[in-house]
């Protein structure tokens, strides 16, 4: 039995909700608990910040195309690097770190589970084995299935059943987790090099809509009872005037879930275009935060661009191709037999660039208009916006208009032209904070009830300590110290165990990965049915035999069960 | 004569990849083969040996006739007979020029010398079963 | 017992449709797979226990043994090189390059001398790939590059091109175009709609003309390039644009020949260039079936895919500088762990000389010829047969090899966690 109780702890818990009150946290053998014994070891917070563990909701860290942005670039790999130490790895890399420089820096930033926000059912072997050299956080797969044949020919035949079923087969197969849709209809158009470029446009062979491909998704979801939603990178995204897209695919959600959003869009700077060109390209962050506020089956994460270097990777093949002709930089693709795509290229935000200004802006806006925190979730769509170690200014910014200011002053003075920041006077607070960068992502995800995002009895003790002393401390202006301090945790507990201390790493670590187990009926458990088995004889390059991910790549997987309504 | 000499990879070469010692691998990675009209230039028949020259090393081969091959070109499979003849010299690539070696070959009756004994002029100790 | 699925451990192709029968820890006989898939799985000529040199002889020496000594020589060493990996399966790599970095040592994979080139050019320009079933569903024009998959990935054409039927071509022989592209007129060329014979090192230029002509500089193109007519050039790049989807492989003919990476990075940029028309992608045939496998542990790890060198405690990747061949040609390490692989045979004669001066253990199923060069070899268990892991087919598709029997030799992983251990207890860590 192992006993830690954290004192003094300035507490914000939003789950719980704690909106900042001094107090102890006890926690036995890997769970907060009411109490424990006098021989517990013990740290003084010192008044200082204590959250739940962070969780990113959508980053890309494991898996084919993250590590393939790795392999394609030396000049990456250069750009961060530390020295074996202790119990650390060597680590390299900026914005795509090796699976330890990953899970160090996050865990040095509070954070203790992270989504990665796509992985091709084919590949998912590669994403659990990077999993699991990725210590110090829980991992969750979000599994793609935008590109899906089977999905596609049951969204032809209206049967959404068949549809809930492919999805129950595949998630229990590759361990996922969630449903993602990268640019729905849009991955396989891409196999011969097309595109979709409405929720209304035919994906080419299929007879099917990418509109008609989210709804059915979404009520397939509902029938398996899924923890999260379908989890959406919409059509069209990067593409001047596509937020006319965002708002109709928004059209299309229903309300279906009372404990959490029906559909959560992903990396909506992305999604929040008007204009019709690169010339004349503006925010409609404005629209979009209106429908986000109207409909609170809606949630979504920002997508936030930060100036700088990054990579950008995803699903989203043609988009990158797309991005690449505007670059010239170097490209890669990679397209997945029957199921979907990707593409990768480098490249650099720039503050003498208009279009990059107003992405910028459009990504605080949507932090600041949605009202409700709990919809809108803190994100760069690690690492396309930009790498997660800028959360911490993204925080600032959000909290310190004064912030906003300096930095504006340094942008294309026409930004304000094109993006209403600089209209916004709103600050968020320490409360919202917490939620957007915890809370938020564990109602949205669905993993409050498993004991993550909170830190009420019973939960997994994962709790985040930051030099921070909200009572002190005045955001709006002491908005250096705010980044710094959520740059780095006095102390990050995972599991109930001290991970990192002020930056330094001082357990090897040992994650989780929760994957999602749909129960279906009989008769929708298509391992012996007959046109679902013929996708592997005569398609797929792979047998139905070698498909699934074997148990031992999960060394302590975390299932959840549902009971299909079918 | 000089001649060009390419490497690759071929079936037999591949099936006794894991029999590095055996007689049907040394038959393999020592055959040369190369377009008929040249080995009537060496005044020598299929299956001669032959003596196989380059800067960096010399090793004994046995002659087969191709008609796959263009005149002035000789094509061995990759290993280490071939590699006896190859340059360490990577021009900052890491790859040393495994294909387009230029060798001088010359009609011999010395023999064909096994792996094991190979490696010994490498300054190894054979092993045997 | 008749085993169904197995996955094959010799070429990237990774087939994973053979069926295996296995009496006690023999296998008997093999159904799906080729020459040399039977010639693997029915080999039967282990090294029988770990062997060690005592000066001008070998003796026989207990696993105990052998890996103390190994552990001990990795130790002394200053610059230690670790060396293949491509013939294992990716649990044991990762254990190798945590080796690597606990003991700052030098830690490459074959690629080294193999796609190396390849991964240098995709450093440079990117790469726009697929999944081989992609192309087996979808391309109506196959280009293979210097390359011979007949000899060297005997089933390539059947499982994934040529003879393979897919979704958009349901006769794919008739409907699809084959271009073979060689200096050589080999067993894939007799079987090409087209086969254009290049001459030795002209890869190159025929690339730019290729590129100069789907770009529509058709007059800059002179009478013939590299041993290629004009005729011919225009004829292979109409062909090129009338794919819906275009698929070109590309071997160690662009890879070793002069120009190397270059080589690749204009067959790259023709591939970008075609895909401003159609849809193209370009894959390297890798070699061995787990070669891809350690760029991909290499790089999750330490961030490259090959030639990493761990010396200044840090990461550090230079090829030319921090590949092997370039390390034993300057003499620079003093002890080499082989791992999976035949640097003996495979490496130009200096290297294999430097091989034999200093230290060199050999972990591996058989003796080779880096026996001869070494001071110990261990034998283990063939991955596949009697070991399980993952491996990466040629396009990046993890998929888990089988143990058919289990047999009385240690796993690589076994073998290295020992040594690991001993040497990060030698470390006091």
């Amino acid at each position: 039995m192992s006993e830690l109780l954290v004192r003094n702890a300035y507490v914000i818990d939003p789950l719980s909700g704690i909106k900042g009150d001094i107090m102890d946290i006890a926690i036995r053998d890997g769970k907060i608990v009411e109490e424990v014994g006098r021989n517990a070891e013990v740290i003084d917070a010192d008044h200082c910040l204590t959250l739940p563990g962070g969780i990113d909701s959508h980053s890309h860290v494991c898996g084919t195309k993250v590590n393939f942005g790795r392999y394609m670039s030396p000049e990456d790999m250069r750009a961060g690097r530390t020295a074996r130490k202790g119990v650390m790895h060597v680590t390299s890399g900026y914005s795509v770190p090796t699976t330890f420089g990953n899970s160090y820096r996050y865990s040095t930033m509070g954070y203790t589970t992270v989504l990665e926000g796509a992985m091709a059912p084919l590949e998912a072997r590669h994403t659990h084995e990077e999993f699991t050299a990725t210590p110090h956080q829980d991992m969750l797969a979000n599994t793609l299935f935008d590109g899906n044949w089977s999905i596609m020919e049951a969204v032809r035949d209206r049967d959404v059943n068949r549809a809930a079923a492919v999805v129950a087969w595949t998630l229990s197969a590759v361990k996922g987790f969630a449903i993602k849709l990268t640019n729905p209809g849009g991955t396989e158009a891409w196999g011969f090099g097309e595109d979709v470029h409405s929720i209304r446009d035919q994906v080419p062979h299929f007879g099917v809509t990418p509109g008609e491909m989210i709804e059915t998704m979404i009520r397939a979801n509902e029938i398996l009872n899924l923890p999260h939603s379908v989890h959406l990178h919409c059509n069209c995204l990067g593409v001047p005037g596509n937020y006319q897209t965002t708002l109709d695919t928004i059209d299309l959600v229903p309300d279906l879930n009372a404990k959490r959003q029906s559909l959560y869009l992903t990396h909506l700077q992305f999604h929040s275009y008007g204009g019709s060109t690169w010339r004349d390209i503006s925010s409609k962050s404005e629209d979009i935060a209106r429908a986000v506020n109207n409909k609170s089956q809606l949630a979504i994460d920002m997508g936030q661009i930060m100036f700088g270097r990054t990579t950008t990777m995803t699903a989203d093949g043609p988009m990158e191709f797309k991005l690449y002709m505007l670059h010239h930089n170097k490209w890669s693709n990679h397209d997945v037999e029957l199921e979907t795509g990707s593409g990768i290229i480098p490249v650099y935000y720039s503050r003498k660039s208009l279009v990059n200004c107003v992405m910028w802006a459009i990504g605080l806006e949507l932090a600041l208009l949605v009202k409700d925190p709990w919809q809108c979730m803190l994100s760069t769509d690690n690492p396309n916006g930009a790498p997660f170690v800028k959360y911490p200014e993204i925080i600032a910014l959000l909290m310190s208009r004064r912030f906003r200011e300096r930095e504006m002053a340094l942008l294309d003075p026409r930004t304000g032209h094109y993006a209403p920041l600089p209209a916004i006077d709103r600050e968020l607070d320490w409360y919202e904070i917490a939620v957007m960068t915890r809370a938020a992502q564990a109602k949205a995800l669905g993993i409050s009830g498993i004991g993550k995002g909170h830190l009420a009895p019973g939960a997994e003790a994962d709790v985040a300590i930051y030099p921070l002393k909200p009572g002190l401390l005045d955001p709006s202006t002491d908005y250096q110290q705010v980044m710094a301090g959520f740059g780095k945790t006095r102390y990050t507990i995972k599991r109930g165990r001290v991970v990192a201390r002020d930056g330094d790493i001082i357990v090897e670590g040992a994650n989780s990965t929760i994957w999602t187990k749909a129960n279906v009926p009989p008769e929708y458990n298509l391992s012996a049915d007959p046109e679902f088995v013929k996708k592997f004889e005569q398609y797929y390059t792979v047998r139905m035999s070698n498909y699934p991910v074997q148990d031992l790549y999960l060394p302590r997987g975390v299932r959840i069960t549902t009971e299909a309504a079918l | 004569m000089k001649f060009l000499l390419n490497t690759g990879r071929t079936i037999k070469q591949g099936s006794y990849v894991e029999r590095k010692n055996s007689t049907a691998y040394r038959q393999e990675a020592t055959s040369l083969h190369m377009h008929p009209v040249d080995m009537m230039d060496l005044e020598i028949e299929e299956e001669s040996h032959v003596r196989v020259e380059s800067d960096y090393g010399v090793v004994v081969m046995k002659v087969y006739p191709a008609l796959w091959i263009s005149q002035g070109e000789v094509f061995v499979c990759l290993g280490p007979y071939a590699n006896h003849l190859v340059s360490p010299e990577t021009h900052c690539t890491g790859m040393p020029d495994f294909k387009g070696m230029i060798v001088q070959i010359t009609p011999t009756t010395e023999p064909l010398v096994t792996v094991a004994a190979l490696m010994e002029q490498c300054g190894g100790i054979q092993y045997e079963d | 017992m008749k085993i169904e699925d197995v996955v094959c451990p010799f070429c990237g192709c990774l087939c994973d449709d053979l069926v295996v029968e296995v009496e006690g820890t023999r296998v008997v006989s093999v159904e799906n797979g080729c020459t040399l898939a039977s010639e693997k799985f029915m080999g039967d000529h282990r090294l029988k226990s770990p062997i060690r040199r005592a000066g001008k002889r070998w003796e026989e020496t207990s696993y105990n043994e052998a890996i103390r000594e190994t552990a001990e020589i990795l130790c002394d060493a200053d610059r230690p090189l670790l060396y293949g990996w491509s013939g294992t399966h990716g649990e044991a790599q990762s254990i190798g390059i945590h080796l690597a970095e606990l003991l700052g040592a030098l830690v490459d994979n074959t690629s080294t001398v193999c796609h190396g080139p390849s991964i240098m050019a995709i450093q440079e320009v990117g790469h726009p790939g697929c999944t081989l079933g992609q192309v087996k569903n979808r391309a109506d024009v196959i280009v293979y590059w210097g390359t011979n998959p007949i000899d060297a990935h005997p089933r390539h054409m059947s499982r994934y091109t040529t003879f393979a039927d897919g979704f958009f071509l349901k006769e794919a022989f008739r409907d699809r175009k084959v271009i073979v592209v060689d200096v050589r007129k080999t067993e894939s060329a007799n079987i090409a709609d087209e086969f254009v014979k290049i001459q030795p090192g002209g890869d190159y230029a025929v690339l730019s003309a290729l590129r100069a002509i789907v770009m529509g500089k058709r007059g800059i193109i002179p009478l013939s390039v590299s041993g290629v007519s004009r005729e011919q050039l225009f004829r292979v790049a109409a062909l090129l644009l009338s794919a819906k989807f275009g698929a070109i492989f590309f071997g160690l003919g662009l890879t070793m020949s002069p120009g190397k990476y270059k080589n690749i990075r204009n067959a790259i940029e023709l591939t970008e260039e075609l895909n401003r028309h159609t849809k193209y992608t370009i894959s390297p045939m890798r070699g061995h079936w787990n070669v891809y496998g350690s760029n991909e542990v290499f790089t999750w790890i330490s961030g490259y895919p090959y030639a990493v060198d761990f010396a200044r405690g840090i990461a550090f990747y230079n090829p030319g500088e921090t590949t092997s061949v370039d390390v034993l040609r300057r003499k620079e390490c003093d002890a080499c762990l082989v791992v999976a692989s035949d640097p003996g045979a495979h490496f130009p004669k200096a290297c294999a000389e430097h091989l034999a001066q200093i230290p060199t253990i050999q972990i591996d199923p058989h003796t080779n010829a880096t026996t001869h060069l070494s001071r110990i070899q261990i034998p283990v268990a063939v991955t596949g047969i009697d070991a399980e892991g993952t491996a990466y087919r040629m396009d990046g598709v993890p998929i888990r090899t089988r143990m058919l029997f289990k047999g009385n030799y240690p796993s690589d992983t076994e073998i290295l966690e020992r040594l690991y251990a001993l040497v990060k207890e030698a470390k006091g860590l």
